[in-house]
């Protein structure tokens, strides 16, 4: 018998994902050959400039690579909550749908633009729940029914539809404001009724967020979700997350590029550079050993107050056109002569210390 | 202070939908423009609606045709008998004018909504799945849109052979490509927006997608251009009725009535306003209905744009 593709405790697994997009000026190497791995009811941080891939990452997982971008390769096992291990690459169709909002959710950057501004906010989220919970909404609504006299009115057809159709509402409403309430939102019964340009950007995020966990998914996709917060809100809304996270159980995994926030929640930390992954340690280890230059750079560019500015010298490489080898040797100040030459590949220097770069291990 | 008051009037239930009517009906309220086009296609709406009872038909005759009385080409000036007088052949001009604003009816929204059901389908098939198809379809729209629309209208026309409903078959073919191209850029516009990929993250299926998030998204414009259309599909058919393209003589057809004037635009020798009545009253209602239509176009891109902006 074959090893199972998941070891016991791993909910997801990235191997060798290679994603392109073929576009008028060529192809774009946006993803290249990147690996993750994510224990149940972790938080794995993904870190990474603009262009680094870490988006196209995140949606690939959901397998909504943006068009026009093609998966090349490689697989993305993935636990579901009944223990079933499916690659979500090889899914089609209605299986996708099926795992899209319940297994797996997704947060926005920008919550003013991930809400249709033509519904109220309890719509948006009514419609995550009756998406994939409507046979528990409707067992509710048989309890509820039960409990009713059989009166006259109920023998028409057309009075118990409309009775039903009431009692669908105030079900899935009752199980909105139970959620609005988890996600720490005042007056939940006003704020349902509200559109999404009367709240404030830290309250729509709230809303996006508790569209994401309607259905108690096991994976978290969140893709930059305070970044245009303000920083205030920025810790309420991490916060919340965190909080959250215990209560759903699930797994977390978070793209930033702001250093504090992955101190702040993550258990391990993936680092992404042009499309690969360059290191991945646990977050301490990352902060107090960070072996790859790209890391070493990344963490000096961090403002300190008192010291001069630090940036990292040269810009994100082309990815229609990548340097040969290691694709941040161009910029490194380490760099040899394989560098160019040879791509290193990601491995275990110390325990739990993956990094791909010739100056560590004995590749 | 004036806008407190007004809302207060509306505020009505704590109804979401309500709210929102009552910020669209007090966006119309501060506007007269908007007034006067409301004003004048529901003035409009209304004699089309009671034709028969502003306009007795006689019994067993098309009510559609204009009664004639007698056979004299001469037109007979406004008076007692004729509100407002015959024109050339003794046709009753008021009920021709009367009946005709049904036959502008027909002639606009049936073409408009055609048109604008054409639009949507072929639009959003070409906007949603892009490449050879978009490519396919773009391009027939761009045939028909490279020729002028008076034109190429006429052209169909003759080719169907004169009669109204040649006339709105014509005006169909030649309309809706505006409506796809309008389509096409709206859902591609929107498709790109973040909330149709977090409907997809949600599990919404492709259709679903299309009909709930896509379309109600692209709908304002829409409706604006429809609203602007249907004034000028009535003066396009008025025009190809004019050329004598159109409805049969007799026909309570406003364009159609213009041109049995034509003989009478130059007045008689010494007052060149003797006819004035069967040119200056047919026209001075076929520039109100559009004119109604405009302002009503106006109006409604007043109370959607804010709402596209506020997004």
């Amino acid at each position: 018998m074959q090893p199972p593709v998941l070891a016991e405790k791993e909910q997801l697994k990235v191997q060798d994902l290679m994603v392109r997009f073929y576009t008028y000026e060529g192809i774009v190497k946006a993803v290249e050959k990147a690996k993750l791995k994510l224990r149940l009811g972790e938080t794995l941080g993904i870190v990474g400039e603009t262009g680094s891939g870490k988006s196209v990452t995140a949606l690939t997982i959901m397998a909504l690579t943006p068009t026009p971008g093609k998966v090349e390769g490689g697989n993305i096992y993935f636990r579901l909550t009944s223990g079933e291990i499916v690659d979500v690459l090889k899914l089609r169709g209605v299986e996708l749908l099926k795992i899209r909002g319940k297994e797996i959710s997704m947060i926005f950057q920008e919550p003013n633009a991930a809400l249709d501004p033509l519904y109220t906010v309890g719509d948006q989220i009514a419609e995550a729940i009756l998406t994939h919970r409507l046979p528990e909404m409707l067992e509710r609504v048989n309890q509820l029914k039960k409990k009713e006299a059989d009166s006259f009115l109920m023998r028409l057809p057309i009075f118990r539809g409309i009775f039903e159709k009431r009692l669908l509402n105030q079900v899935v409403r009752e199980e909105i404001v139970q959620l609005l309430r988890l996600m720490e939102i005042p007056d939940p019964e006003r704020v349902l009724d509200s559109y999404p340009h009367e709240l404030s950007g830290g309250m729509q995020q709230r809303i996006v967020i508790a569209i994401a966990l309607a259905c108690s998914p096991a994976l978290l996709l969140a893709d930059e979700p305070t970044t245009n917060l303000d920083v205030t809100v920025q810790a309420q809304i991490l916060d919340l997350i965190m909080r959250l996270k215990q209560r759903f159980g699930m797994s977390i995994i978070y793209i930033t590029h702001d250093m504090g926030v992955i101190a702040e929640i993550c258990d391990r930390v993936a680092v992404m550079y042009a499309g690969n992954v360059v290191e991945v340690a646990p977050v301490k280890e990352i902060f107090k050993n960070p072996l790859h230059p790209y890391t070493k750079a990344l963490l000096e560019s961090i403002p300190k107050p008192g010291s001069a500015f630090k940036s990292i010298p040269g810009t994100v490489p082309n990815l229609v056109n990548p340097p040969s080898g290691c694709r941040f040797h161009p910029r490194c100040a380490y760099a040899m002569k394989k560098c160019s030459v040879e791509v290193p590949q990601l491995k275990e220097v110390s325990k739990e210390h993956n990094v791909a770069c010739f100056l560590h291990g004995d590749a | 202070m004036k806008m407190v008051k007004v809302k207060g009037r509306f505020r009505g239930g704590e109804s979401p939908r309500i709210r929102e009517l009552a910020f669209i009906l007090n966006r119309i309220r501060r506007s007269p423009l908007s007034i006067a086009g409301i004003i004048i296609v529901l003035f409009f709406t209304f004699i089309a609606i009671f034709a028969p009872v502003l306009a007795h038909p006689q019994p067993n005759r098309d009510p559609y045709m204009m009664p004639r009385y007698g056979f004299s080409p001469i037109p007979r000036p406004p008076g007692p008998d004729f509100l407002f007088g015959t024109t050339e052949g003794q046709y009753d001009l008021y009920y021709g004018i009367i009946w005709g604003a049904r036959t502008a009816y027909r002639i606009g929204v049936l073409v408009v909504a055609v048109s604008m059901i054409m639009g949507i389908v072929i639009g959003s098939i070409a906007g949603y799945y892009k490449g050879v198809i978009d490519e396919v379809l773009m391009r027939i729209t761009d045939i028909i849109l490279a020729f002028p629309a008076l034109i190429l209208a006429m052209a169909f026309v003759v080719a169907f052979g004169r009669g109204l409903d040649s006339i709105t078959f014509a005006l169909i073919l030649v309309w809706w490509p505006s409506y796809a191209r309008l389509v096409r850029g709206e859902v591609l516009k929107i498709t790109a927006e973040d909330f149709v990929e977090a409907a997809k993250a949600i599990g919404c299926s492709d259709f679903r997608i299309m009909v709930r998030h896509v379309l109600p998204n692209t709908i304002f414009p829409l409706i604006v251009m429809a609203s602007l259309d249907i004034g000028s599909v009535v003066l396009t058919a008025a025009a190809l009725s004019f050329l004598g393209l159109g409805a049969p003589t007799g026909y309570a057809d406003w364009g159609q009535i213009i041109s049995l004037s034509r003989n009478w635009i130059t007045g008689a020798p010494g007052n060149p306003f003797a006819y004035w009545h069967t040119y200056i009253i047919p026209g001075v209602f076929l520039f109100l209905f559009v004119m109604g239509w405009n302002l009503l176009g106006d109006a409604l891109r007043d109370v959607f744009d804010p709402m596209i902006r506020r997004r």
